[in-house]
């Protein structure tokens, strides 16, 4: 275990504990309110997925919101089939006669989690073998990915019967969960997001630090001499796609039980980019960091809309190419610096040459072909 | 018959649209490798200008074009020199700033002239429709296509015939060397950034007779225009022009086939599958990098 792996674990406990003990205890366990945390942290966790993908790997997923989307209708089609007998509504007003097939399956709920989790999984994974086969890196995989999310979107609107179209799914049930019937506005559901918030960045930190993150990190920086040394960088980069993929779909189930409806806009262009906002603020290198970075900026959103209702958005836009211009590594990248420095500082500047050199020069990862 | 006539018709104008915007797109992208996802907002600006000068000073869309050339240009050369500049190494992070300055550039026109739609009147030199036998060409449009084609010609002659278009050149095949011949590659940045800019202000200024002017509307017509640089090659003038007219014709015949949504599903489809094949696109330029 190394002094970064140990740093990580003690930010992610304090991470935890934040969540889990903090937050509740600020809100004075307000049902309204931790409902709307619990958004932030199903949005922390479909960033956090980026962060795997972009960061670690340094492939730009431009289409997270179609996984984040296909896990998020899994459980409302689960939902919807719960709340109605027989039909659900908008396929009557479709004229949809018989329960699709499709449909049929997602009666069950220990099926609507399994296909929640692996739809997305397989979906990315049939991307990511097309394009990593064919060594696409940089600019094109951000390029593929965006079409492919403009296309599932415009699929998923177009087939009415199936999708309740621009509507989406609405008028959904509660979830029933081994007996518990969850009631969005009560500090148990909140718990059971913290929870899988938690978890998820566990597997992060861990996949981050693990050998397989190495080889990532290495892919990020040189494809090519990553692949002299034997590696096959095509399915590393397949692994963690799916892998990405897997949590947004998670995140998306979770963001639907918290909202109640599924809507087509979850797929939509500028979802999936602010997605990569978070991700970018937060810093990308970091699970944890990245994670952060949504909770902030949508804590900031639900605060400062309210007063500026117009002006929020400006001031994102100008929040956030400030941030890509001066902190391309995010707030995550200041506080490294600024450990750094002070380490640095303490020590006296002994040995300062020598070890500059041996720093990762984490900052020029962007400089792709 | 007619039906296919009347669709490679529809197909051809919105190919025409495409070129422009994908233009500015694909000699920004081709120059500095800045994929600017700020182009749509640039189409808006345009769009916008073109209703303003009609609404305030009332000038016709055809007087106002080379004011809106100038004024969008104007806007790009500002936006390159205070942050593209500055992203020049980081290609993957000119995706984000260009898209928070997309952001930046709805957000102010939304809140300066409101998000409702605007109405600009096409010229009355171009009303009426040209008909031969069962095809019938709106005159507008007809004038759309000739002018992609001039505004091509002109880009080409551009690059291939003045003195910018050499050191243009020189950049683009290695930066560092034209810069020991004292050729400003800064400059010669600012300048390409402008100029792509400015034609993507005549194409919303063309377009506001056709689609609605609103604040959101150059983000769908963005996505198009990149993916028609992409299958183009990057910086190819031909290959953005071939793009844009097989992009345009396949959505319309698809469209025919199926519908509007199915075949623009198939159209994308198409695209993914043809950059996995061909990722330099169909017309590679040779430059060294």
């Amino acid at each position: 275990m190394n002094s970064r792996f140990f740093y990580d674990l003690i930010a992610l406990a304090l991470f935890s504990a934040v969540i889990v003990l903090g937050v509740p205890a600020l809100m004075g366990y307000d049902g309204f309110e931790l409902n709307t945390f619990a958004r932030y942290l199903s949005l922390a966790i479909v960033s956090m997925a980026l962060a795997l993908s972009w960061g670690t790997a340094g492939l730009l997923n431009l289409g997270q919101a179609a996984t984040f989307g296909m896990g998020a209708y899994a459980m409302a089609m689960h939902l919807k089939l719960r709340a109605s007998d027989g039909l659900p509504d908008f396929m009557g007003w479709n004229n949809v006669e018989k329960l699709p097939a499709v449909w049929v399956p997602f009666e069950s709920l220990s099926f609507t989690l399994l296909a929640g989790l692996l739809v997305p999984a397989a979906v990315g994974g049939l991307i990511a073998i097309f394009m990593f086969r064919a060594r696409i890196a940089g600019v094109f995989v951000a390029v593929i990915t965006l079409a492919f999310l403009v296309a599932f979107q415009l699929l998923v609107i177009e087939q009415q019967g199936l999708t309740g179209g621009q509507n989406g799914l609405t008028g959904l049930a509660p979830l029933t969960l081994f007996g518990w019937t969850v009631d969005t506005y009560s500090a148990s559901f909140y718990y059971l997001v913290a929870g899988c918030l938690t978890v998820a960045l566990a597997l992060g930190v861990y996949l981050s630090h693990s050998k397989f993150g190495l080889i990532l990190r290495a892919i990020r920086e040189d494809a090519e001499r990553t692949r002299f040394f034997g590696y096959n960088v095509a399915t590393y980069q397949t692994v963690i796609f799916c892998i990405s993929a897997a949590l947004a779909g998670w995140a998306g189930m979770l963001y639907v039980l918290v909202l109640e409806f599924a809507s087509p806009t979850y797929m939509g262009v500028s979802f999936s980019l602010a997605i990569v906002i978070w991700c970018a603020v937060g810093g990308r290198e970091s699970v944890l960091a990245a994670a952060a970075g949504a909770i902030i900026v949508n804590v900031l959103e639900g605060r400062l809309s309210d007063v500026f209702v117009e002006g929020w958005h400006m001031l994102l836009g100008i929040v956030f190419v400030l941030v890509v211009m001066f902190m391309p590594r995010g707030i995550y990248g200041v506080i490294v610096d600024v450990v750094h420095k002070i380490n640095e500082a303490r020590r006296g500047g002994r040995q300062n040459a020598a070890e500059e050199a041996l720093l990762p020069a984490t900052i020029q990862t962007n400089r792709e072909r | 018959m007619d039906v296919v006539f009347n669709q490679l018709f529809a197909g051809l104008s919105m190919a025409s649209i495409l070129l422009i915007i994908a233009l500015g797109l694909a000699i920004i992208y081709g120059t500095m490798g800045v994929i600017n996802l700020a182009h749509g907002e640039f189409v808006m600006l345009g769009a916008y200008t073109t209703w303003a000068l009609q609404n305030f000073v009332g000038l016709g869309v055809l007087t106002a074009l080379p004011l809106v050339f100038v004024a969008v240009a104007a806007v790009g050369w500002i936006i390159e020199k205070l942050m593209v500049q500055r992203l020049y190494h980081r290609p993957l992070d000119t995706i984000l700033a260009t898209w928070g300055i997309g952001i930046m550039l709805q957000q102010a026109v939304r809140l300066s002239v409101g998000a409702e739609s605007r109405f600009v009147k096409s010229p009355a030199l171009l009303s009426g429709n040209t008909e031969i036998g069962a095809l019938v060409m709106s005159n507008y449009r007809l004038f759309v296509i000739a002018f992609s084609i001039f505004v091509l010609v002109g880009s080409w002659m551009l690059m291939t015939r003045t003195e910018f278009g050499t050191k243009l050149r020189a950049v683009i095949q290695n930066r560092g060397i034209s810069e020991c011949y004292g050729i400003e590659s800064k400059r010669v940045y600012s300048i390409t950034f402008a100029y792509g800019a400015g034609l993507a202000g005549i194409a919303g200024a063309l377009i506001t007779p056709l689609f609605s002017t609103i604040p959101t509307m150059g983000t769908g017509l963005v996505v198009d225009a990149f993916l028609v640089v992409i299958v183009g090659g990057l910086g190819s003038l031909i290959g953005a022009a071939s793009a844009a007219i097989l992009i345009g014709e396949a959505t319309a015949l698809m469209s025919a086939v199926m519908n509007d949504t199915l075949g623009r599903i198939a159209v994308l489809a198409g695209i993914i599958i043809l950059i996995r094949f061909r990722p330099r696109g169909l017309f590679p330029s040779d430059t060294r990098n």
